[in-house]
């Protein structure tokens, strides 16, 4: 049997040593902040680190019931879902055609959506938000879905057009003699091909706009039209910072952040390790 | 089974200075394995994807089993087609894509569980079929492609470079296995490939193209024996036939060709059919007609020089020889026992039947009427 030189162990140890100062670098926040969610606001001001001496889970029921989280939290869910989904299809469709058909003007609107990823979104809010109101949809949550879709679709434009480019010719043509229109080979070959792309999109746009705050904030004012980002925002007075509950309100923002990425990264992988494109 | 048939097709693509494909005009009879031949660019390719219907046909009328075909989509024509990536679906299994194109002609499942049974038979697939294409090797997905094309059982099969990806034993394999499927199915069938002994080994017809023409059309062995021009002679054969610039002499009443120092006869041709090429001409002759003889010897029919290289291959040996006078050089295939080394002198000599005739300039055999 063959041992293990020393310089292997110590190669292998270094490693390790740097995997778990990184795991620890990026979970502890991700734990202090998960601790303060059931401890409350006088706990953390007399201790900031400390471990709960009591858990406080009623802190989650205050916040989902009396604090309206049920309400911000179904928002941001019809918002995102409905925005990423729309993002999605779109997104894939218009890549679809940069990619694949030789159309006039083909470079000129991937040129056009190009740029306008490079310039940043903040220079469009005043403008927006005049769109909106002049179009009543100002305070409304379609609203703020067809900025998402509008704020995210370039993006994913751009990095769905890059992987279907490279999906092989003879793949279409071979579906062309198997019978399949443009339309069905789009959903039937195209998408599910493309689905380590679309599961990238999906992830970055849904951990993007369920975070969203500047437009949230810019573009819905009433109550029942808020999501979870101006939902936590609202436990920030002038003079009181309700510490323990924004960490409460985080913990049950972030559990569906971790749900899609932990679903769409197991498909992500699949995907890539299935050799989808050759 | 289908008769295809071009006649004067054309193809050009916009912006395009010359035609991919130009004035290509042929019949593939029913039941026949027909060849495109060529080199990389010569619009074989394009031609195949015309007959397929992935292309569009700029000019001329092409028709299977008698119907115009022109405007027809590829869906429509009946046709089947193996891509030389293979362009199995990657999503879904072997099943799947050998089924997934008569699901969409709404063959009923009874019918596609039977049909894909049979081909799975035909090339051994049976244990694959719920496999992805990601888990197979290249030979697997070689004939999952070839399954999906006999499913269908359609009027034509068209083959797009489908060995170009195996490693060389296995394409010896899966082109007697082709054959085979041809003997058994008798379709109509076309096959486009560069690789000349895959066009001499399978085709029962082969059609030469170069620069989007067709530059001649025949069986095999005809096409080998009977090059139409020098663009043939080159490209078949493997090392390709020799070619030597020449100048037609007359030596005492003897017509020769002049290649260096060298008087080849010409005795098979007359003066009239030597006539249009003015008196420059390329000889050319097959490697395996040149044999070494005894350099002192002072025979007619012989080609002097040094031996300029030699690779040994096992069953034969090549040799190389740099021509006296500057003439070129030729390459004779000889015994594999031949001892010979570099810068040695050696004679190489010929039957006078062997030689071949081209005209100088248009490069066009120049035909002896006793051939």
């Amino acid at each position: 049997m063959m041992t293990k030189s020393p310089s292997h162990d110590l190669r292998h140890g270094g490693l390790m040593a740097i995997i778990v100062l990184y795991t620890l670098y990026s979970a502890l926040p991700f734990v202090w902040v998960g601790t303060m969610s059931v401890r409350t606001t006088g706990e953390i001001s007399a201790s900031h680190f400390a471990w709960p001496e009591v858990w406080h889970w009623e802190k989650f029921r205050v916040a989902w019931v009396d604090s309206h989280f049920a309400n911000y939290f179904w928002n941001s869910t019809l918002v995102v879902g409905s925005a990423v989904a729309i993002v999605t299809l779109l997104g894939a469709a218009a890549a679809h055609c940069l990619a694949r058909y030789n159309f006039r003007g083909n470079r000129l609107v991937y040129m056009i959506l190009f740029s306008s990823i490079i310039f940043p979104p903040q220079i469009i809010l005043i403008s927006l938000f005049q769109v909106l109101v002049e179009y009543n949809l100002y305070n409304s949550l379609i609203g703020l879905t067809l900025v998402y879709v509008g704020l995210q679709l370039p993006l994913t434009v751009y990095l769905l057009e890059g992987f279907f480019a490279r999906i092989p010719q003879d793949l279409f043509d071979a579906a062309k003699i198997d019978g399949y229109s443009d339309f069905a080979i789009f959903f039937r070959i195209v998408l599910p091909v493309g689905m380590p792309a679309i599961a990238t999109t999906v992830i970055l746009n849904f951990i993007q706009l369920w975070n969203e705050f500047l437009f949230a904030v810019v573009l819905v004012n009433d109550e029942k039209s808020r999501t979870l980002p101006i939902g936590i925002r609202h436990f920030m007075g002038d003079y009181f910072q309700d510490i323990g509950m924004i960490a409460t309100g985080m913990m049950i923002a972030v559990i569906p952040v971790v749900v899609v990425y932990a679903f769409f990264s197991e498909k992500l992988i699949q995907g890539m390790t299935a050799g989808a494109v050759k | 089974m289908a008769v295809v048939r071009l006649a004067n097709i054309f193809k050009r693509y916009p912006g395009a200075a010359a035609a991919s494909v130009d004035d290509v005009s042929f019949t593939v009879a029913d039941g026949e394995f027909m060849v495109l031949l060529g080199p990389s660019g010569c619009g074989k390719s394009t031609t195949l994807r015309m007959i397929a219907g992935l292309e569009s046909i700029t000019g001329g009328e092409m028709s299977i089993d008698g119907r115009v075909v022109n405007e027809v989509p590829a869906m429509d024509r009946d046709i089947s087609m193996v891509f030389q990536s293979y362009a199995l679906y990657p999503h879904m299994t072997v099943e799947d894509n050998l089924a997934f194109g008569l699901k969409r002609r709404k063959v009923d499942a009874a019918q596609i569980a039977q049909r894909v049974a049979a081909a799975a038979s035909i090339l051994g697939l049976g244990e694959l079929l719920k496999r992805k294409p990601f888990a197979l090797s290249g030979g697997q997905r070689q004939r999952v492609a070839l399954g999906r094309a006999i499913v269908r059982e359609p009027k034509v099969f068209l083959f797009d470079e489908p060995l170009s990806n195996l490693d060389a034993a296995l394409r010896v394999n899966t082109r007697n296995e082709l054959v085979r499927l041809h003997h058994r199915l008798g379709a109509t069938m076309i096959y486009v490939t560069h690789d000349q002994v895959e066009a001499m080994t399978m085709g029962q017809r082969i059609c030469v193209m170069n620069q989007g023409k067709v530059a001649q059309i025949g069986a095999p062995l005809d096409v080998y024996r009977q090059p139409a021009d020098a663009f043939v002679a080159r490209f078949l054969g493997n090392p390709p036939m020799n070619l030597m610039k020449a100048a037609v002499v007359d030596q005492g009443g003897a017509i020769c060709a002049q290649v260096g120092s060298a008087l080849l006869p010409l005795g098979r041709w007359s003066a009239g059919e030597l006539a249009p090429s003015q008196g420059q001409v390329l000889v050319g002759i097959r490697p395996e007609e040149l044999g070494l003889v005894d350099a002192a010897a002072a025979a007619p029919n012989t080609l002097r020089g040094v031996v300029s290289a030699i690779e040994p291959l096992g069953a034969e040996t090549l040799i190389v020889v740099d021509l006296e006078s500057g003439a070129g050089e030729v390459t004779a295939r000889v015994h594999r026992d031949v001892r010979l080394a570099l810068g040695e002198p050696a004679a190489l000599g010929f039957a006078a039947s062997a030689l071949y005739l081209f005209d100088g300039r248009t490069e066009k055999a120049v035909l002896a009427s006793g051939t």
